[in-house]
C-alpha cells in the first residue's frame, strides 16, 4: 500500500549499505539502523558522517524540524518504482527549503534501480528537478550496492570546509581536519 | 618561721620597714635551712663524727638574734639611732654569723686531706665568698641609690623614688649624653632608664632594646641613641644596660650581682608585656598586651582604647596583621560593632564579618577598612529587613549586586552605584510579576518590558507599584496589542487611548519565554568579585596563611563562627592539618589522571577545607541569592543555567591554576591537556540543581501540563490497543484527525514492527513482556539523577533495552530503523510518564557536554524529545476534535 511505501523506500537499507559495505575499523557506536556513524576520506581531509534517521511516517512529518536542524547535508530518497514516493520527495525538499538550516547540502537518492524494469519515476524527471532546486541527485540500489559510495562522496565534496573556529558538528574524537554532518533520508 | 612582732606599726614608714624586716627575716630563715641542709651533707658524706659545727650551735645563733630583735624593738624609740640600731640589729649579725661560717669551714677544709669531701667544703666557701660579696654589694648599691635620692630634687623622687628602686649607673659617674638633646643626666635604675633634661622621660627597661654595634635606645614610640665619650665607656654602658635589661626581663637580680651568668647574651628581641601608647596616632591612649618584636607590637597580643573599643588579633610590626577581632561602640547606643576581620598592615582587608550594633551583619570581603570585593549585607531590622549579596566598592554598593526587600517581597537583580540601584536591572516580585529597565540614582526612567503573570506582556513605562503611565504596548496572551497612551488617576482605575490589535492569533514565545538580563549583565561580568579572590590567592602562590582571608566564605554559621575565633589562640585541630595548602598542592600533582582526578575534585569540591570547596560554597550563595525564592522565575532561566556552567569553567580554571602552580613548585611543566574539563559541571551540578529545575519546570509549565494531559490520554488505552494506536500505518492513506484514525482502529492488525508479521505466540509474548516494561522501567530512572551524561547513558539504556525486547520476541537480532523506533519509543515514553520530561529535556540539551553535538547522544535527545512533542501534539489534536465532532 501507498502508506508502506512511503516509509518503504528503502532509506535504511542505504544507510546499512553505506556504513557496513566498507571496512571501518572504528566500531562506531549505533542506535539500531537509526542512528550511524561513518568515517570517509575526501581529499586531505576526514569527514565523519552521523548519520540520523528520520520517521518516514506521514503522523510525524511535522516532528523532522527537530531532526533537521543544525545538520549540514540531507539524503531525501525516493523508489524509482513509486510515483508517490517521488511526489512526496517533492513536499519534502519544499519543508527542507522553508525551514531547513541554510545552505543545506541536499541530495535526492532514487532507490531501487536495479527494478529499472518496473520503473516509475524517469531518471531524466528527477534529474531535471534537482538541477533546479541545486541537489545533487544519484540512482542508487542498496541492495546490489550500486551508487552508495558515489551519493556519500558526492555530499562529501560539497559540504564546506569547517571554519577552524567554529567547533559546530565536531564529533569527539579527533581525526584532523574533518566534517561532520548529518544526512538525513525521508521520503 | 620566726613571729618576731608582737604588734604592727601603724604609721606608713614603720609599715614599710616592717615589710622589709619581714622579708629580711624570710631570707635569713632560707640562708638557715641552706646552712642545715649543708652541714647534714656534710655530716653524711665525711662521717666526721661531732666536731665543734653542729646544727644546735646554728639555731643557737638565730635565738639568740630573735632575742636581740626583741629587744630593740622594745627599746626602739629614737629617730637619731635608727640607722646605727638598724646596722646593729639586722645587717650586723647576719655579717658576723656569715663570717664566722666561712672560718669554720676554712677550718674544717684544712682538717680535711682528701677528695672528694675538700672539693665540697671549697665550693662551700666559695659560695659563702659569694654571699659575703653579694651583701656588700647590694649595700654599696643601697648607699649609691640613696645618695642619689639626696641629690635629686623633690621634684624627681616623688616619681621616681620607690623603695626596691636602685641606681646601677649614673651618667655623672660614667660620662654619657643622649643624641636628642644635650640631656643633663642619665640614670640607668634597675627597672628604668631615666634621662633627665629640662622634663624627665622614662623608659621602661623591659620595653627597651639594645642593638648590637650603635647605643640606640628602641622603645615603643621612640627610638634615640646615646654617645659615650670613648669606646670604653660606651661598652661598659652597654653592657650595663644589656644586663639590667635582662635582670628586668628575669624578674630578679643575679646573684652575686653583675655576676657572669648571662654575660654575653643579648637581651630577647621578642617580649611579652603591657604597654600604654602616649603619642599622637591611632593607638594613642590604648593599651597593648602581648607579644612585642624590636619595641614593636608583633604576634598576638590584644589594644585597648579607653572608649571602649579593643581589639585582639595577630600583630605585624607594630600593626594589625592577620586574623583580628575588634570591637568599636557605637556613638549613640550602647551597642558595638563587631569586626572579625583580616587585617594586613593596619587595615582590614580580605574576608571578613562584620556584626554591626544595629542589626546588620556583613560577611564578606574588605580593602583598606572599607567593604570592596564580594559581600553580603543581611539586615534583621523589624522596620526594614533586607539582604544585599553582591559587589562592594568604597564601603558603598557598586557593581552586579542582588538585592532582597523582604517588606514588599521583592527582588532586585541588577548593577548598583554608590548604594543605589543604578543602570539595568530586572526587579522580580513574589507573585511572579516581573520586569526590567534603567535605573539612575535609584529611581526608575525610561521604559521598560513588564512580564505579567498571566503572559501578557507591558512595554513601556509604569511606576514602581506597576501602574502604567504614558505610551505603552501591551500583549495580551490571547495574541491581542493594546497600544496607546495609559494613564492613572486616582480612584478612576487604568484609562487608555489607542489602538487594539486583534490580528494574531497567539502570542509569540518568544514573547512569553523571553529571557532577561543576558545581555545586560554578562556571565563573565557577574559575581566577579569571587573570582577576584580565589584569582589572587592564586597568584600569591596560595600561601598557607593568607587562605583565609582569601577564601575565608567557608564559615557560615554562627556556631562555626565561634569556633574560628577560638582558633585565635589555639592550635588548629587535626581535621585542618589534612587540608594544608602545601598538602593540597601535593595532592593535586598525584591525582592527574582522569580517573582519580574525578575522584579528587569530587571530594575537593564537597570539602569545606579545600579552596576549590569554598569557591563553590561562595557561588552556591551567589546562585540562590539570584535564583531561589523569588527569584524562581522562567524569565531567569537562561541567565542561571549560563551562570553554572560559567560556574564550572571557572572551578576548571583555578583547579588548573592551582595545578601550574603545584607543578612549577616542583619544578615540572605544566601539561596542557583540556579533555578533562567537562567532568566539573556534573560535580558542581547537584549543588545547584533544585533552583535550577524548579527554573526549568516553570519555563516548561504549560508544555508539560499539556504532555501530561497527553499522558493521561494514552494511559486509558491498554497496553496492546496503545502500541496499535501507535503503529497504525495501514490502510489509512488519507488519514487525517479523526475519522482516520477510527478507520485505521478498524483496519488494525499488529503492526509492531513494520517488516515482521507477529505470530500470535510472538504478541503474547510481548504480553508477557509487560510490552516493554523493562524499558520503561530504564527510562524512569531519567529523573534518580542530577547528571546530563548520566541521564543520556539511561537514554541510550532505553533504546537498547526496546531492541532487545523486540529482538527477543523475533527471535532474531532487529535492527530497528527510525519507522520503528519512534512508535516503539513513544510507546515507551506514554508509559514511563515522567512529570516534567519537558524540563528534563531541556535541561540535558543545554547542559551536556557541547562535544555530544549532532552525535549519538544528541540523536537520543533529539527522538526523546520528539516523543514529548508528539505527545502534546496529539493531545491538541484530540482537543480539536473534541470541538469538532464526537469523542471517540
Amino acid at each position: 500500500t501507498g502508506r508502506r511505501d512511503d516509509t518503504g523506500v528503502g532509506k535504511s537499507s542505504i544507510v546499512c549499505r553505506f556504513v557496513q559495505d566498507h571496512f571501518d575499523h572504528n566500531i562506531s557506536p549505533t542506535i539500531g539502523a537509526s542512528f550511524m556513524t561513518k568515517t570517509v576520506p575526501c581529499g586531505n581531509e576526514l569527514h565523519k558522517f552521523l548519520i540520523w534517521d528520520t520517521a518516514g511516517q506521514e503522523r510525524f512529518h511535522s516532528l523532522a524540524p527537530m531532526y533537521y536542524r543544525g545538520s549540514a547535508a540531507a539524503v531525501i530518497v525516493y523508489d524509482i518504482t513509486k510515483q508517490d514516493s517521488f511526489h512526496t520527495l517533492k513536499k519534502w525538499v519544499k519543508e527542507l527549503k522553508e525551514h531547513g538550516p541554510e545552505n543545506i547540502v541536499m541530495a535526492i537518492a532514487g532507490n531501487k534501480c536495479d527494478l529499472s524494469d518496473i520503473r516509475e519515476v524517469p531518471m531524466k524527471d528527477a534529474k531535471e528537478y534537482a538541477e533546479s532546486i541545486g541537489a545533487i541527485v544519484v540512482e542508487t540500489s542498496a541492495k546490489n550496492a550500486v551508487n552508495i559510495e558515489e551519493l556519500f562522496q558526492g555530499i562529501s565534496r560539497q559540504i564546506p570546509p569547517l571554519d577552524p573556529h567554529e567547533n559546530g558538528n565536531n564529533g569527539a574524537i579527533k581525526l584532523g581536519k574533518q566534517t561532520a554532518q548529518t544526512g538525513r533520508r525521508c521520503c | 618561721p620566726c613571729h618576731l612582732f608582737l604588734k604592727e606599726p601603724h604609721d606608713q614608714k614603720g609599715k614599710e620597714n616592717f615589710k622589709l624586716l619581714l622579708l629580711l627575716n624570710d631570707r635569713f630563715q632560707a640562708l638557715w635551712n641552706f646552712t642545715e641542709e649543708n652541714y647534714r651533707m656534710l655530716k653524711q658524706k665525711c662521717n666526721l663524727g661531732n666536731i665543734f659545727l653542729n646544727l644546735e650551735s646554728c639555731s643557737e645563733a638565730w635565738k639568740h638574734h630573735k632575742t636581740v630583735l626583741k629587744q630593740f624593738f622594745t627599746d626602739f624609740t629614737s629617730e637619731s639611732s635608727m640607722s646605727l640600731a638598724l646596722y646593729t640589729v639586722l645587717h650586723k649579725p647576719i655579717r658576723d654569723h656569715v663570717e664566722r661560717h666561712v672560718l669554720l669551714l676554712t677550718e674544717l677544709n684544712e682538717a680535711l686531706k682528701e677528695d672528694p669531701e675538700k672539693e665540697l667544703v671549697t665550693s662551700v666557701i666559695k659560695e659563702y665568698v659569694k654571699l659575703e660579696s653579694f651583701i656588700s654589694q647590694v649595700l654599696d648599691e643601697a648607699c649609691f641609690t640613696k645618695a642619689l635620692w639626696k641629690s635629686l630634687g623633690y621634684k624627681f623622687t616623688d616619681v621616681l623614688c620607690v623603695p626596691e628602686r636602685r641606681l646601677l649607673e649614673d651618667s655623672r659617674n660614667l660620662p654619657i649624653s643622649a643624641s636628642t638633646n644635650r640631656s643633663d643626666r642619665i640614670l640607668l635604675f634597675d627597672d628604668v632608664l631615666v634621662l633627665i633634661q629640662k622634663e624627665m622621660f622614662s623608659w621602661s627597661l623591659s620595653c627597651s632594646l639594645l642593638p648590637r654595634h650603635v647605643l640606640r635606645i628602641v622603645t615603643p614610640e621612640e627610638t634615640f641613641f646615646l654617645s659615650a665619650k670613648d669606646p670604653q665607656m660606651k661598652a661598659v654602658w652597654q653592657w650595663k644596660l644589656n644586663q639590667a635589661i635582662r635582670q628586668a626581663l628575669n624578674g630578679k637580680r643575679d646573684f652575686p650581682l653583675w655576676g657572669k651568668t648571662g654575660e654575653g647574651t643579648e637581651p630577647p628581641s621578642c617580649r611579652f608585656f603591657s604597654y600604654v601608647f602616649k603619642l599622637e596616632g591611632k593607638f594613642k591612649s590604648a593599651t597593648y598586651e602581648g607579644e612585642w618584636h624590636w619595641g614593636k607590637p608583633h604576634g598576638k597580643g590584644t589594644l585597648k582604647w579607653p572608649d571602649g573599643r579593643n581589639h585582639v588579633g595577630d600583630f605585624k610590626e607594630g600593626l594589625e596583621h592577620g586574623f583580628g577581632i575588634c570591637l568599636v561602640p557605637r556613638r549613640s547606643e550602647d551597642r558595638y560593632d563587631c569586626y572579625k576581620c583580616h587585617w594586613s598592615q593596619g587595615k582590614m582587608r580580605g574576608y571578613g564579618i562584620c556584626e554591626y550594633g544595629n542589626e546588620m551583619v556583613y560577611k564578606g570581603y574588605f580593602k583598606d577598612d572599607m567593604r570592596q570585593g564580594f559581600g553580603i549585607l543581611e539586615s534583621t531590622a523589624a522596620d526594614r529587613p533586607f539582604k544585599y549579596t553582591g559587589q562592594w566598592e568604597n564601603d558603598k554598593k557598586n557593581g552586579y549586586g542582588v538585592w532582597d526587600d523582604k517588606n514588599r517581597g521583592e527582588r532586585y537583580i541588577g548593577t548598583w552605584q554608590d548604594d543605589h540601584k543604578h543602570g539595568q536591572g530586572i526587579v522580580v516580585t513574589q507573585s511572579g510579576v516581573c520586569y526590567q529597565r534603567t535605573f539612575h540614582a535609584g529611581k526608575m526612567v525610561g521604559s521598560g518590558i513588564l512580564l505579567l503573570e498571566d503572559d501578557s506582556v507591558y512595554e513601556g513605562n509604569f511606576t514602581e507599584d506597576l501602574t502604567f503611565v504614558g505610551k505603552g504596548k501591551l500583549s495580551f496572551a490571547n495574541g491581542f496589542i493594546l497600544e496607546g497612551t495609559f494613564t492613572n488617576k486616582s480612584g478612576q482605575g487604568l484609562q487608555t487611548q489607542g489602538i487594539l490589535n486583534t490580528s494574531n492569533e497567539q502570542l509569540d514565545d518568544r514573547i512569553t519565554k523571553v529571557q532577561l538580563g543576558l545581555a545586560e549583565f554578562p556571565v563573565e561580568k557577574r559575581w566577579k568579585g569571587i573570582y577576584d579572590q580565589f584569582l589572587e590567592f592564586i597568584q600569591s602562590g596560595c600561601k598557607e596563611e593568607t587562605e583565609e582571608s582569601f577564601t575565608g566564605f567557608h564559615i557560615q554559621t554562627s556556631k562555626e563562627l565561634r569556633k574560628s575565633q577560638e582558633y585565635l589562640f589555639c592550635q588548629r585541630g587535626a581535621e585542618d592539618a589534612s587540608w594544608k595548602t602545601e598538602d593540597i598542592l601535593e595532592e593535586l600533582v598525584k591525582h592527574q589522571e582522569l580517573a582519580s582526578l574525578h575522584c579528587y575534585l569530587d571530594k575537593a569540591l564537597k570539602s569545606s577545607l579545600h579552596p576549590l570547596g569554598k569557591l563553590l560554597k561562595a557561588l552556591m550563595i551567589a546562585f540562590q541569592a539570584a535564583y531561589s525564592g523569588i527569584g524562581a522565575n522562567r524569565h531567569l532561566l537562561t541567565m542561571a543555567q549560563e551562570e553554572v556552567k560559567y560556574y564550572a569553567k571557572k572551578i576548571w580554571e583555578f583547579y588548573q591554576g592551582l595545578l601550574c602552580l603545584a607543578l612549577e613548585q616542583k619544578g615540572q611543566l605544566p601539561t596542557n591537556d583540556q579533555k578533562a574539563c567537562s567532568i566539573v559541571l556534573p560535580l558542581i551540578l547537584p549543588c545547584f540543581y533544585p533552583e535550577l529545575f524548579m527554573l526549568y519546570m516553570l519555563y516548561h509549565e504549560r508544555e508539560d501540563d499539556l504532555y501530561c494531559q497527553g499522558i493521561v490520554d494514552l494511559s486509558l488505552f491498554p497496553d496492546i490497543k496503545l502500541l496499535e494506536f501507535l503503529d497504525v500505518q495501514k490502510g489509512t492513506n488519507n488519514y487525517r484527525g479523526h475519522k482516520g484514525l477510527r478507520k485505521a482502529k478498524q483496519e488494525m492488525s499488529l503492526m509492531v514492527l513494520k517488516y515482521v508479521i507477529l505470530s500470535p505466540f510472538q504478541r503474547r509474548s510481548l504480553i508477557k513482556d509487560k510490552c516493554f516494561l523493562s524499558a520503561t522501567e530504564c527510562l524512569q530512572k531519567l529523573i534518580t539523577t542530577v547528571d546530563p551524561r548520566e541521564k543520556l547513558v539511561i537514554l541510550q539504556k532505553t533504546y537498547e533495552e526496546i531492541e532487545s525486547t523486540v529482538s527477543r520476541v523475533v527471535e532474531k537480532d532487529y535492527k530497528l530503523p527510525m519507522d520503528d523506533l519512534l512508535p516503539l519509543l513513544m510507546y515507551v515514553v506514554s508509559r514511563a510518564k515522567i512529570q516534567h520530561l519537558g524540563a528534563e529535556i531541556h535541561l540535558i540539551r543545554d547542559l551536556m557536554d557541547p562535544t555530544n553535538q549532532g552525535g549519538l547522544y544528541d540523536f537520543l535527545l533529539t527522538a526523546l524529545e520528539s516523543c514529548y512533542e508528539h505527545i502534546q501534539r496529539m493531545r491538541l489534536h484530540q482537543r480539536e476534535n473534541c470541538h469538532g465532532t464526537h469523542s471517540p
